[in-house]
């Protein structure tokens, strides 16, 4: 983990010093409370949607092209099944003992009829899924607010959710096949299957007035609801009103 | 004798019509989604292969049914925000109307994928809600099983409860168009800004 943590932080530092280059437009800030490193955020995201362009999206969007519906939800499928013991652990964590249970019950079930977790038999039964990891039991446990940082090619972040997205390589079995066995193809084929299955959103952000916002907008409003499962506090609608 | 029959239909029109009038101010936000969804879903039910030859006709439907549930006034004034200052009521009416009607046609086209109303789940009111402002909560059930939560905002106006925002997966449907829309109102002016999203140059996101 201090490995890969350092790798990211030196890719940091090299990639400021490549964009600090870069002209750029004086950014005020759109939401100085939550986003105050938004200049330096901002290229971030550049540089992200430039590798998406040039290679992730293309990827994508080829596996997408050969692989039929059916196998590549059941691929997702087999991914999704594998994050349950940072879900488990985290729901423990949180003190969450029905979602614990109905985790581990879920697992099980999709683990063997679902033939490894690649038809999710538990979603047909009713079995709901939840999602828990350990940027959340930080927020359940007092975090409430953390700035916005977007990482070169991971994307939208929290402060807090990085922290979090760092123990997770400790109970997620694709950084520990990573970490113990150098196998860097689960990884891989995770990130591209995901990238595929956001495909249809593109549309939407290419058309939008600033795709930065939307994306930074439509991340801190999911996180909320995955902190709060699913009820969140409504947002201060009064508040927005009295700027008019 | 005839004058008398017609007078006592047009009066128990006229009875029907203000209570039913009545009926709608005073039911609560759950109730609303309630009989909107059963309603919008046996009209689909029973003329589904009109409105899949003709979408447009669903999108009538549609927009019947929702537009006088919704406070748009209200709802285009918290996109625009501090955007908003100095328009006039003319423009802030067609800028609610431009919007509305993007987001109605994106509603009833998602529609037809739908079977039956039973596929959502109006969820009972919970949590602390005050008099004036309320949230309902509804779970669509999706093909694979799952579900996608969609709540509804509510408030309090003059003529009952009406809705003013929608919330995918807690994704607020004001709050991310307002701050995609509100810069552009800022720099280009309402008009434009009105007339783009009428011509469909602006996507709202759900």
């Amino acid at each position: 983990m201090r490995g890969r943590l350092w790798r990211s932080a030196a890719a940091v530092l090299v990639l400021s010093m490549l964009l600090g280059g870069c002209s750029s437009r004086q950014v005020t800030l759109t939401d100085p409370e939550r986003d105050p490193w938004e200049a330096y955020n901002r290229k971030i995201h550049a540089f992200n949607t430039g590798f998406d362009n040039a290679i992730f999206r293309p990827v994508a969007k080829g596996y997408d092209a050969i692989m039929p519906d059916a196998p590549q939800r059941g691929v997702r499928n087999f991914f999704r099944n594998l994050a349950f013991p940072v879900t488990l652990l985290n729901s423990l964590l949180q003190g969450n003992m029905e979602r614990a249970f109905t985790s581990t019950g879920r697992f099980m079930m999709n683990s063997t009829i679902g033939l490894l977790g690649f038809f999710d038999v538990a979603t047909k039964v009713g079995i709901p899924r939840y999602n828990e990891d350990f940027g959340q039991t930080l927020a359940v446990w007092g975090w409430k607010e953390s700035r916005y940082l977007v990482m070169p090619f991971l994307g939208p972040y929290t402060a807090r959710d990085l922290l979090g997205r760092s123990f997770y390589g400790y109970f997620h079995p694709i950084s520990y096949a990573m970490r113990e066995h150098d196998l860097y193809w689960p990884l891989v084929t995770d990130l591209i299957t995901l990238r595929a299955e956001l495909l249809p959103l593109q549309p939407d952000i290419d058309a939008a007035n600033d795709p930065y916002v939307l994306i930074r907008d439509v991340y801190l409003q999911n996180r909320q609801f995955e902190i709060y499962n699913g009820d969140p506090p409504a947002p201060d609608y009064e508040a927005l009103l009295e700027e008019y | 004798m005839k004058t008398i029959r017609i007078a006592s239909v047009i009066s128990f029109i006229l009875l029907t019509a203000v209570a039913w009038a009545h009926a709608a101010d005073e039911r609560d936000p759950v109730t609303i989604v309630q009989d909107t969804n059963s309603h919008i879903f046996q009209t689909l039910e029973n003329r589904r292969e009109e409105f899949a030859a003709d979408p447009e006709q669903l999108r009538a439907v549609v927009r019947e049914d929702l537009l006088p549930l919704i406070d748009l006034r209200y709802s285009a004034r918290l996109i625009l925000g501090k955007a908003g200052r100095g328009v006039s009521p003319e423009q802030l009416e067609a800028f609610s109307e431009a919007m509305s009607s993007v987001l109605i046609n994106r509603y009833a086209d998602g529609l037809l994928q739908f079977r039956s109303d039973e596929q959502v789940e109006v969820l009972p009111m919970k949590g602390k809600n005050n008099e004036k402002l309320t949230r309902v909560r509804t779970r669509i059930r999706l093909e694979n099983g799952g579900f996608a939560p969609v709540d509804y905002a509510f408030r309090m106006t003059e003529e009952g409860w009406k809705a003013f925002d929608v919330t995918v997966e807690g994704i607020s449907y004001v709050i991310t168009f307002r701050n995609q829309i509100a810069p552009r109102v800022e720099t280009e002016g309402i008009d434009k800004v009105t007339a783009d999203i009428t011509a469909g140059n602006v996507r709202i996101d759900d």
